[in-house]
């Protein structure tokens, strides 16, 4: 059966308060597994010495990749928006095709908007 | 305006997510009142109390009190997360995305919250979303690698390869130190960064990368095989020889690398002296190798077949190889060499006979050997003379009255013959012949399902499974996934009428693939930490098409089937469905059900005292965890009482379609659903697809002549536009 949660995830919102170097252990044996914990922590965060990373260069580097990241998006947007279509078609389609509206939306539109195309399309067998 | 808590209480506050955390749930509970006791509307604190109840299972309560924490503090980025959470353990992972995007909006910095968010957009599948949410927390740590892999994997899995290598191709550069060689994650890091150079098409420059990058890359094998398939790919013949002929020599029994070899060196299939003398020499080089024996006789023909043939087999019979024939079934497509192989047995066994040497004494060996390939030669369908197999396999069983083996394929024989009971029988007296051997109690307790002995199978299997599991072989069963029984146990009691348990069996089926689904979560972060990258995204794709595995198909078109005999017969299929033609005996079965709650409540009871003596602390949090588990209706009593079968019977056959559309049993069931529902675009739409599959299939006709008479009555009361186009397209 499958955990409600992940282990490596801290439910609930935990984050401003939690404080996982301060917790009381309970025994010797949780302690030492605590500092086991941070220590682990403490290496896959902050620099390893085998991978040691130029911070000035992170940075750097992160500048040029959020240039791009984000100038790429509005341009998909304007394309598929071309096509008009009627409100009842998509309505029909949502009916006998049993999907989504806007699934309906989108393959009306790949039929340039009209319906009888559309049916006559989604009745192809799909291999 | 939230409440302010004293010192005192911030700590028990503190106290009470590490109690949360930490499964305590009855401590985290009252430490949670005390505060509240005090301050009755601490948002925060409800938040964490209802968290907890509904980790105690206590989901409707849960979620009112958290909505009540939120009319409190609606401002507080912890009951928004809380209420997250909740949607997110309860499935709903819209709702949950849109909690957790509010709770970040009102602390952008909690890592937590951004950790939770990016999980669930990549397993719902939002790629945009996931990779907004990876280069959030890639901005907030770029000193760690794991960041920089992650948002590249999210721009791989969105389709944006070459962006997904900008990203690795920055990290890399900006590492100052070399790694050193033992570096796992790095090693792992390149190697995806080849596999998506080479996803896009660049071969020569996945092979230069490779040779040049990935040299010391741990994975030894994995770059010989990738270099190996560029080479071939790009048509450096001589260079993609020597590759695969090094992998060969690593693994001498790996079939494809001859294939790939026999390719490379350009031999056509009437090569046949050429293929088989890099054949020879390999089995020369490794003689233990079975691979560079067998497969020569998928491609040679008339004598040649033969001569080598007679000497696999009568190295297998010697060797007493109880695969022998499974291994060779698939040459039975070629007519010539399924006569060929029984004769060759033949021959061998005469031989054997005139020698007249006590071979050995093992039954196993020699001629016991070929009894058995001929025994299963006949019994195959291929080749079926079930009265000569018999007539072997009794000859085999005289040599060795206790190979389970022989008794075995006894059984497969009765069954051939359609004698189940006796085939039931013969297995469980194979089983007998070894108690301890799991794969013949596996048979036996199929044999028994297929004769539909539920309660006798589960008996047998309850010899192998864990003593200790609450509720017995079946529950142990469950949890362990045996889809196999689940699904034979399912048909067995369709079969003997009990719809509600058939529909339980096959609906815990289909859980099974949801909790598979479901099993991802714990992977999205798991094998970021542990670098472990290319198999993350191999796993990813497999999960995108998991129902198209053949347990599923199975169990699904027995739900669909069944669901479709519930539409047209509503009552009669069995009495449990709430109708009053078998009054008497949904009563009577209504009793059993009682019966086996309280049996199994018991059970359980027992279970739990028998765990407390061992373990007293252990008790409780089992106790805690199990109110979860329970399950209102083991017996599909609920199932079979639907009102709306076809509608349930949806939820195992949208599945079916979309990723076994070439399957022409579900495109059937699928029209037969929708033409039920009386939604025709989509019955017309699984009658194409089944006509394409197959226009002579007896049923795929009478499904045409049934849309076409139905067509005939509804077509007037359709909308047009339907009309038009399902006018032409089923003319």
């Amino acid at each position: 059966m499958a955990e409600p949660q992940p282990p490596t995830i801290h439910e609930g919102a935990t984050d401003d308060i939690e404080t996982t170097t301060s917790k009381p252990a309970a025994s010797a044996e949780d302690r030492k597994a605590a500092a086991a914990l941070s220590n682990l922590d403490s290496n896959n965060t902050t620099d390893n010495t085998s991978t040691q990373v130029d911070q000035a260069a992170a940075t750097n580097a992160l500048n040029s990749v959020s240039a791009v990241s984000e100038k790429k998006l509005p341009v998909e947007a304007s394309a598929k928006s071309k096509v008009k279509v009627d409100a009842a078609d998509v309505s029909l389609l949502v009916a006998e095709f049993e999907v989504s509206k806007a699934r309906a939306t989108e393959l009306l539109r790949q039929n340039d908007g009209d319906a009888v195309k559309t049916i006559r399309a989604f009745l192809q067998p799909a291999f | 305006m939230p409440q302010i808590l004293s010192t005192k209480e911030a700590n028990l506050f503190r106290q009470v997510i590490r109690d949360y955390e930490e499964k305590r749930y009855r401590a985290g509970l009252k430490a949670a009142e005390q505060i509240l006791k005090r301050n009755p509307k601490h948002g925060d604190t409800m938040s964490m109390k209802a968290l907890i109840m509904n980790a105690q299972g206590k989901t409707e309560e849960a979620f009112n009190l958290a909505k009540e924490a939120l009319k409190v503090d609606f401002k507080s980025h912890i009951c928004w997360h809380v209420y997250g959470i909740l949607y997110r353990t309860n499935k709903n992972f819209e709702e949950a995305i849109k909690a957790y995007k509010f709770a970040l909006k009102l602390e952008p910095e909690s890592q937590q919250i951004q950790r939770d968010l990016a999980i669930l957009q990549v397993q719902t599948r939002d790629y945009e979303g996931y990779v907004q949410s990876r280069f959030a927390m890639l901005k907030a740590r770029p000193q760690l690698r794991q960041n920089w892999t992650a948002l590249a994997i999210a721009h791989h899995l969105e389709g944006n390869l070459q962006e997904a290598e900008r990203i690795l191709t920055t990290y890399e550069k900006s590492v100052s130190v070399a790694p050193s060689k033992t570096d796992f994650e790095n090693s792992e890091a390149l190697l995806y960064k080849n596999s998506i150079i080479s996803e896009q098409g660049e071969t020569e420059r996945a092979l230069e990368h490779l040779e040049q990058e990935c040299k010391k890359c741990l994975d030894r094998l994995a770059v010989m095989e990738l270099r190996a398939r560029y080479l071939a790919e790009l048509g450096r013949k001589e260079e993609a020889e020597t590759a695969y002929r090094a992998l060969i020599d690593r693994n001498p029994d790996h079939t494809d690398y001859y294939k790939r070899l026999v390719d490379v060196l350009g031999l056509t299939a009437e090569d046949e002296a050429a293929q088989k003398a890099i054949f020879d020499e390999y089995s020369a080089k490794y003689p233990r190798s079975d691979a560079a024996r067998r497969l020569p006789l998928d491609f040679l023909t008339g004598d040649e077949f033969r001569t080598a043939a007679k000497a696999y087999l009568g190295l297998m019979f010697n060797k007493g190889v109880p695969s022998t024939f499974a291994n060779l079934k698939h040459l039975y497509s070629d007519s010539f060499k399924k006569d060929t192989l029984p004769s060759l047995a033949e021959e061998y066994l005469q031989e054997a006979e005139g020698s007249n040497a006590e071979a050995s004494s093992d039954s196993s060996k020699g001629v016991g050997a070929a009894l058995f390939f001929l025994a299963q030669h006949y019994n195959y369908h291929m080749s079926r003379d079930l009265t000569k197999a018999l007539e072997y396999v009794e000859k085999a069983i005289q040599l060795d009255p206790k190979s389970v083996d022989f008794q075995m394929t006894k059984a497969r024989i009765f069954k051939h013959q359609g004698d189940i009971a006796k085939a039931a029988e013969a297995m469980d007296q194979a089983r007998l012949l070894d108690t301890k051997d799991r794969y013949i109690n596996t048979k036996a307790a199929k044999y028994q399902l297929r004769n539909n002995e539920n309660e006798k199978a589960l008996n047998t299997l309850g010899l192998f499974t864990r003593a200790e599991t609450v509720g017995g072989p079946l529950a142990d069963l469950i949890d362990m996934q045996a889809m196999w029984f689940l699904t034979e146990d399912g048909e067995a009691w369709q079969r003997r009428g009990n719809v509600a348990l058939a529909l339980k069996r096959y609906h815990t089926v289909f859980n099974i693939f949801d909790i598979w689904q479901e099993d991802q979560f714990d992977f999205h972060s798991f094998s970021l930490r542990k670098g472990q990258i290319r198999a993350y995204v191999d796993m990813i794709r497999w999960e995108d098409k998991l129902r198209e595995h053949p347990f599923y198909f199975r169990a699904a078109l027995d739900a669909v089937k069944l669901y479709l005999s519930m539409y047209d017969k509503p009552e009669g299929v069995n009495g449990a469905n709430g109708n009053n033609a078998n009054g008497e005996d949904a009563a009577e079965k209504k009793k059993a059900a009682k019966k086996a709650k309280k049996e199994a409540q018991k059970a359980e009871k027992e279970a739990a005292e028998r765990a407390a003596k061992q373990n007293p602390n252990k008790a409780q949090k089992d106790k805690e965890e199990e109110v979860k588990k329970k399950d209102d209706d083991p017996n599909g009593v609920k199932l079979a009482e639907t009102k709306d079968p076809l509608g349930d019977a949806m939820k195992f056959l949208e599945p079916l379609l979309q990723f076994s559309p070439k399957n022409i049993e579900g495109q059937i069931a699928g029209f037969e659903v929708y033409i039920r529902r009386k939604k025709y675009v989509l019955a017309a739409k699984c009658l194409k697809a089944a006509q394409a599959l197959d226009e002579n299939h007896v049923k795929v006709q009478e499904l045409a002549a049934t849309m076409q008479k139905t067509m005939d009555g509804v077509l007037e009361s359709l909308a047009p536009k339907v009309q038009e186009a399902l006018k032409t397209e089923l003319a």
